[in-house]
């Protein structure tokens, strides 16, 4: 988080620069079997982002030394394409990515049912084609759909957002400006059907009213999303 | 990728088919799969394409930096084209470093873009000596069934026929197309069942043998050739593929510019 | 959406296959030891066929003359153990290895479409087309006969699929 220059990211009538209130989601929308030879896949674009997740297993755990006698393990790759972001990013080991990979595998791990699957491995691939700030919700929210799609149980889907804090005021679902120049960023996992969470990430600075009312936007902003990822999976002629 | 099971059976089978000149998918010898190709479809990169061939989906981003030319050649920018097949693309796509499958597709699609000159670096300066762009083209599989060739080969060209060099944001000048002086495609043939079919799917690709990748530019010019895996082929084999490839290659052609003019 | 003991599910349209004894499977040899076969045979892990539950026995060395990597196999699933490796064999009726026609893979879920109520799909197909179709529970169907019969046959296989898509989603998959 820099210094905002002259960029203004809420107007004095509290829009934003892409036309949004405080309280508002960009606009979402999910397919699922986008990657035709995966066993699960989905395509979720949010605002700018566009995120492609494709889920391979369960499978045999390789290499051995991976495997677990009790479970399957969830092997989690991110990834942004060279050409998601406006500056080429070189394809090659990023450690970035290899953290967003962990807490991501971490998230899922906590709602797939694992057990019934020892000893085995189930992939989750995802893939950012095109980021606009909070890929690593994107890539989240992508990947219970991918997993849901595939036939893996789990015992609720996981939807990520992140909301924070602009020019002082606490703001719904980063955008890129937002995310770049604002002073608070608060990404979270959600259970949708019990408001619990498993993903839970802070950067900034947020008054405990302030931490509240971020919390809340992304619990409501959770419940759009969810919609959309059933919608999705339902195959969208409801 | 790890080496796919080939079963047996399959062999036995896709050659029992290709005896009566049949395909297990219906298609005759030489006919392709249905091709979609969209370009600007990649909102950050200067150019794009995604193609689609059956089940095989591919996207393909330009993207430009400034470079400082080399001392050798003062006046000369750079291209350089990277293929990847990430894990997404397929069960048998693992992740790691590149494997000689991977790199391979990687050369082949270069050289089929590079050696046909289609991009004059020295278009490329800006001042000499002093800067000049470097074209970077970022080609990535998303779904593999088969034939990531042709897939590559035809999302690769067509994002740079579809490039505007970023001048204005870059502060070096006015936006203008990228120059691209001819359209070179690539064709492939796989010998499946003791004959040479043209865009061969997953399945194919498992049970087949060797393959032949020809990049023919406008007006039938040669731009690059690859036989890949083992596998023994004559004259008059290749005589006829070449001959299948030119009209291929054409119809490929006119999918590139219908679609840039479509913009 | 249902919600079943605290899993909430959404009627996949899509199950992983899980080996249960007695599951008749089409299986590929995957490698070999000196007497146990590793078989592919498309769940989370693969099976073993010890050669006493093989075809026949091999001299010493010359496993791989009885069953060869890349070989399928129509076999039974003898047992489950209880750290979920299964062992398969192919001593009982009608099991073998394969060495004609093809093998289409489906997805479990769908075997019950294919086979029909009373397994009368099933018999429609084989009597239409004329061909020996085999479907395991692992959703890999064996189809044998004349090459018309088998492209016939897949043609219709293939069908089902498209017919189901539709069917899960009243619309595009």
């Amino acid at each position: 988080m820099g210094g905002y220059g002259d960029v203004q990211c809420i107007d004095e009538n509290g829009i934003r620069l892409d036309g949004r209130t405080k309280d508002e989601v960009r606009p979402v929308s999910i397919e699922t079997g986008v990657v035709p030879v995966a066993d699960g896949s989905a395509r979720i674009r949010w605002g700018l982002n566009d995120c492609i997740a494709a889920v391979y297993g369960p499978m045999e755990a390789h290499p051995r030394k991976i495997q677990r006698q009790d479970r399957a393990v969830l092997d989690v790759r991110y990834n942004m394409a060279p050409f998601s972001t406006t500056d080429r990013i070189r394809p090659g080991f990023n450690r970035r990515s290899r953290e967003i990979s962990k807490v991501t595998a971490e998230a899922l791990e906590s709602v797939v049912l694992t057990e019934l699957y020892p000893r085995s491995k189930i992939r989750v691939e995802i893939e950012i084609i095109c980021a606009e700030a909070g890929t690593r919700c994107a890539g989240i929210t992508a990947a219970s759909v991918a997993l849901a799609h595939a036939g893996i149980p789990m015992t609720d889907m996981v939807v990520s957002v992140a909301s924070g804090k602009v020019h002082d005021i606490v703001v719904c679902d980063l955008n890129k400006e937002e995310d770049n120049y604002g002073e608070a960023d608060l990404p979270m996992g959600i259970l949708p059907n019990t408001g619990e969470l498993v993903f839970l990430q802070m950067d900034g600075d947020l008054s405990p009213e302030q931490f509240q009312e971020a919390w809340d936007y992304n619990m409501e902003a959770a419940q759009i999303i969810h919609k959309e990822m059933v919608r999705a999976l339902k195959g969208g002629d409801e | 990728m790890s080496i796919p099971l080939v079963p047996n059976l399959l062999r036995a089978h896709l050659a029992e088919l290709a005896a009566e000149d049949k395909r297990h998918d219906g298609r005759g010898q030489f006919q392709g799969r249905d091709v979609e190709l969209e370009i600007n479809c990649l909102p950050r990169a200067e150019g794009s394409a995604r193609v689609r061939m059956g089940d095989t989906i591919v996207l393909a981003g330009v993207k430009f930096q400034i470079m400082t030319p080399y001392p050798d050649r003062p006046n000369e920018g750079g291209l350089m084209c990277s293929a990847e097949v990430r894990p997404v693309a397929g069960r048998n796509w693992e992740a790691g470093p590149p494997s000689a499958e991977s790199i391979e597709l990687g050369r082949v699609v270069d050289r089929g873009i590079r050696e046909s000159g289609c991009i004059n670096t020295e278009d490329l300066c800006i001042i000499p000596g002093e800067k000049a762009w470097q074209v970077i083209l970022d080609v990535f599989a998303i779904s593999d069934d088969g034939n990531l060739f042709d897939a590559f080969g035809l999302a690769a060209i067509a994002a740079l026929r579809s490039a505007t060099v970023p001048a204005e944001r870059f502060e070096v000048g006015e936006d203008m197309p990228l120059d691209v002086s001819k359209t070179p495609i690539m064709c492939s043939y796989h010998k499946i069942g003791g004959r040479f079919v043209y865009d061969a799917d997953k399945r194919e690709e498992l049970g087949g043998d060797e393959r032949i990748h020809i990049t023919l530019g406008d007006d039938d010019h040669v731009h690059s050739l690859q036989k890949g895996l083992k596998g023994i082929f004559t004259a008059a084999e290749f005589a006829e593929i070449n001959e299948q490839a030119r009209s291929r290659c054409a119809e490929l052609r006119d999918l590139v510019n219908n679609a840039l003019e479509g913009e | 959406m249902n919600n079943r003991g605290g899993t909430v599910s959404i009627d996949p349209r899509r199950t992983a296959y899980v080996p249960r004894p007695s599951d008749l499977v089409v299986g590929y040899i995957e490698g070999c030891t000196s007497n146990i076969w590793f078989v592919d045979i498309g769940g989370p892990f693969n099976a073993i066929l010890p050669m006493s539950l093989g075809p026949s026995k091999a001299e010493f060395g010359g496993i791989r003359k009885v069953l060869d990597i890349g070989d399928a196999i129509l076999c039974r699933v003898q047992e489950v153990e209880e750290n979920h490796s299964s062992v398969v064999t192919m001593k009982g009726m009608g099991l073998r290895a394969i060495r004609s026609g093809s093998v289409e893979e489906i997805d479990p879920h769908l075997l019950g479409r294919l086979i029909g109520r009373g397994g009368n799909n099933l018999r429609q197909l084989k009597e239409d087309t004329e061909c020996r179709v085999v479907a395991g529970d692992n959703g890999r169907v064996w189809l044998d006969g004349d090459l018309d019969g088998i492209i016939n046959a897949r043609d219709r296989l293939n069908a089902l699929l498209t017919e189901a898509k539709i069917d899960d989603f009243g619309g595009e998959a």
